[in-house]
C-alpha cells in the first residue's frame, strides 16, 4: 500500500497542509516542536483509530478551533481509497471511507496499515505490562480489526464489574453488605466470556510473531543471541478452548473473590497479562544492555512489518519517529535491507548528519517548520555532498 | 406549541401494568383486548414499544424495563421495574416471554438476569440478531455475521 496524500485541517500545529508522498521513503526534516511527529500521529490515527500521544481528541484539534480533520488518499492492490476522519474537541468522530460516513468507526480499521517505531518503543522492554499490552493490542487491531470491538467491549464489561464491585462494599463499615451474587454472577460470565477471547487472539498472535522475530534478532545480533518471547497470561491457557480457558477464568475469580473485595477492583483477567522479553535466557528487562534492548526494539517492529505483510497481502507503511538516527550504520542498513522499497516508511529527524548515504538518495525530503512543510531541494544536494 | 408541550409533560406519565408511556392509568395496549395476553415482549425503553408496533407484527402485550442494568450508571435491578416484571409472569398466566433487548454488554446481562428470574415460570425466548434483510453476506461486519452464526437454526 501506498499513502499518495495527505491533507491536515486543523489538527494539532497544522492549519492547512496537504502534502504528496512521491517516493518510497520520506524524510522529514526539522527541529523540535515544529510538526514532525504530529504528522506521524495523523497517519497512526488513520491506521489505528488511536494515539499513542493523546487519549482525549481535544488534544488533537487545533488550539481554538472547534473540529480538525485528517484525509488520505492511500494505494492498494484494489484501488485507490479516501480516508477521511473528523475530529471534535466535543471527542465525537465521523470517520468517511471513499465518502461514505461508517455507522461503526471499527469499519475503518484495516484499509492504512502502519507500524510506528519511536524512541519511546523502549519502554515495551523496560516499561511497565500495560505498555507491552497496548503494543500487542495495537498490532492485533490491524491484523484482526474485530478485535477492536472485542477489546472495547471487554474493558465495558470490566469497568461494569467493578463498578458493582464497588457499590457492593461502598458500605464496608456501617451495613453488612448483602451482595447481588446473581448479578455479580452474570458479570463474571461476561468477563469470562469476552476475557477469553480477548487471551486467545493474544495468545494467537504472539504465536505467529515469535519466530519473525527471533529470526530479524538472530541476524541483527550477528547469530549470537537468542529471542524469547512469551505470553503471560493472567488466567493461565492450558488448552487452547474456549470452554476450558472460560472455566479456569471462573474458579480464579473465585479463587480471588475475597482479595477483590478488599480492594475493590477486578484482579482477574487479561487486563493484568504480560509478555515476557528475554535474550538468552535472562530477562531482557532487568539485564538487557542498551544495545541489546534496541536490538530487541528493531527485531519486534520488523517482525510486525512482516506479519502485517503476510496477513493483509500488503506491504503496511513504516513510521519511524526520531528513532533512526539512534541506531548505528550497521543496524541503519540492516533496516535499509529489510524495508527495501517494498515498505512506505515516513521519518522524522531533527538532523541528516547521521544518514547513511543509501538512506538519502532514495527518499523525498521535506522541511517542517512551525506547522507548515516544504519541499527542501536545497537541503537534499547539501547533504549529498556532505555524506558523499 | 408551548402548549402542546406543557400538556404532554403533564398528562404523560406511565402505564400502572406495562410501564409504557401513557396519558391513563393503563396504556391502550394493556386495555386492548383483543391482544393475546399470553405472549409478553420485555424492551428496555418505550421507543423499543413504539418501534415494534409500527410493524403491526406483534400482537401480545409489553413490558417496560425502564432501561438497563448498568452498574456503571448506578442502575441495578431495582431500579428497573424487573420484581414488577416476576410479579406479573407469576400472577398472570403467561405461556411466553419475548426478550427483545439490544445486544450489549448491558443488554445481555439485563437479559440473562430476567431469564434466570423468569425462566421457572414460563418459556423464556429472546430475538434473533444477524444479518439485515436485503444485506449481502459479503458486506456483513464480522461482528454482525459471528452473532448470526451464534443463533443459527434448523432448516424446516
Amino acid at each position: 500500500m501506498f499513502l499518495e496524500h495527505l491533507q491536515l485541517q486543523q489538527f494539532r500545529n497544522y492549519q492547512a497542509q496537504g502534502i504528496y508522498f512521491q517516493a518510497p521513503k520520506t524524510i522529514l526534516l526539522g527541529d523540535n516542536a515544529q510538526g514532525k511527529t504530529n504528522l506521524l500521529e495523523a497517519v497512526e490515527l488513520l491506521a489505528t483509530l488511536k494515539s499513542h500521544r493523546a487519549s482525549r481528541d481535544r488534544d488533537l484539534v487545533q488550539d481554538g478551533q472547534t473540529v480538525g480533520q485528517i484525509q488520505a488518499v492511500v494505494q492498494r492492490q484494489l484501488g485507490a481509497a479516501q480516508l477521511t476522519l473528523r475530529l471534535q474537541k466535543s471527542g465525537r468522530r465521523t470517520a468517511i471511507i471513499n465518502g461514505e460516513t461508517l455507522r461503526r468507526q471499527q469499519d475503518f480499521l484495516g484499509t492504512l496499515n502502519a507500524v510506528q517505531f519511536s524512541s519511546l518503543d523502549l519502554d515495551l522492554v523496560r516499561g511497565g505490562p500495560g505498555e507491552r499490552r497496548t503494543w500487542v493490542d495495537t498490532l492485533l487491531t490491524q491484523l484482526e480489526p474485530v478485535y477492536a470491538y472485542i477489546l472495547q467491549q471487554y474493558n465495558q464489561a470490566l469497568r461494569q464489574r467493578n463498578a458493582l464491585i464497588r457499590q457492593q462494599t461502598a458500605d464496608l463499615d456501617e451495613s453488612p453488605p448483602q451482595p447481588d451474587i446473581t448479578q455479580l454472577a452474570l458479570w463474571d460470565a461476561q468477563l469470562a466470556a469476552l476475557g477469553t477471547r480477548v487471551i486467545r487472539r493474544r495468545g494467537r498472535v504472539i504465536e505467529r510473531l515469535v519466530p519473525i522475530a527471533q529470526a530479524w534478532h538472530r541476524e541483527i545480533s550477528g547469530h549470537t543471541e537468542q529471542l524469547d518471547i512469551c505470553y503471560q497470561p493472567n488466567v493461565a491457557v492450558e488448552q487452547d478452548e474456549p470452554t476450558v480457558i472460560q472455566q479456569h477464568f471462573l474458579e480464579k475469580i473465585q479463587k480471588r473473590a475475597i482479595a477483590e473485595y478488599y480492594q475493590r477492583t477486578t484482579l482477574v483477567g487479561p487486563h493484568r497479562d504480560d509478555i515476557a522479553f528475554s535474550i538468552n535466557q535472562t530477562p531482557a528487562r532487568q539485564y538487557g544492555s542498551q544495545g541489546q534492548q534496541r536490538t530487541l526494539v528493531l527485531a519486534l517492529k520488523l517482525a510486525e512489518l512482516k506479519l502485517i505483510e503476510e496477513v493483509v497481502s500488503e506491504p503496511p507503511l513504516l513510521l519511524l519517529d526520531d528513532v533512526l538516527a539512534e541506531l548505528d550504520l550497521k543496524r541503519q542498513n540492516q533496516l535499509l535491507d529489510a524495508i527495501q522499497d517494498r515498505f512506505q516508511t515516513l521519518i522524522t529527524t531533527t538532523h541528516l548528519g547521521s544518514f547513511d548515504a543509501k538512506w538519502l538518495a532514495s527518499s523525498q525530503i521535506l522541511t517542517v517548520q512551525s506547522g507548515k512543510i516544504s519541499a527542501n531541494d536545497r537541503n537534499q544536494a547539501d547533504i549529498l555532498k556532505h555524506s558523499g | 406549541m408551548a402548549q402542546a408541550l406543557t400538556d404532554a409533560k403533564q398528562q404523560v406519565g406511565l402505564c400502572s401494568v406495562c410501564f409504557h408511556l401513557s396519558a391513563d392509568p393503563v396504556c391502550d395496549i394493556c386495555r386492548d383486548n383483543r391482544r393475546d395476553n399470553r405472549t409478553l415482549c420485555v424492551v428496555s425503553d418505550s421507543r423499543d414499544v413504539i418501534a415494534i408496533e409500527k410493524t403491526r407484527e406483534f400482537k401480545g402485550k409489553y413490558h417496560v424495563l425502564g432501561g438497563l442494568i448498568s452498574p456503571m450508571d448506578g442502575i441495578g435491578p431495582e431500579q428497573l421495574t424487573i420484581g414488577q416484571l416476576v410479579h406479573r409472569v407469576n400472577k398472570e398466566s403467561i405461556d411466553e416471554v419475548i426478550l427483545a433487548i439490544s445486544p450489549s454488554i448491558e443488554g445481555d446481562t439485563t437479559t440473562l438476569y430476567i431469564g434466570q428470574l423468569v425462566k421457572p415460570f414460563t418459556r423464556v425466548t429472546r430475538i434473533a440478531f444477524g444479518l439485515p434483510m436485503g444485506g449481502d453476506l459479503e458486506y456483513a461486519d464480522e461482528v454482525t455475521l459471528a452473532r448470526a452464526l451464534e443463533g443459527r437454526r434448523e432448516l424446516e
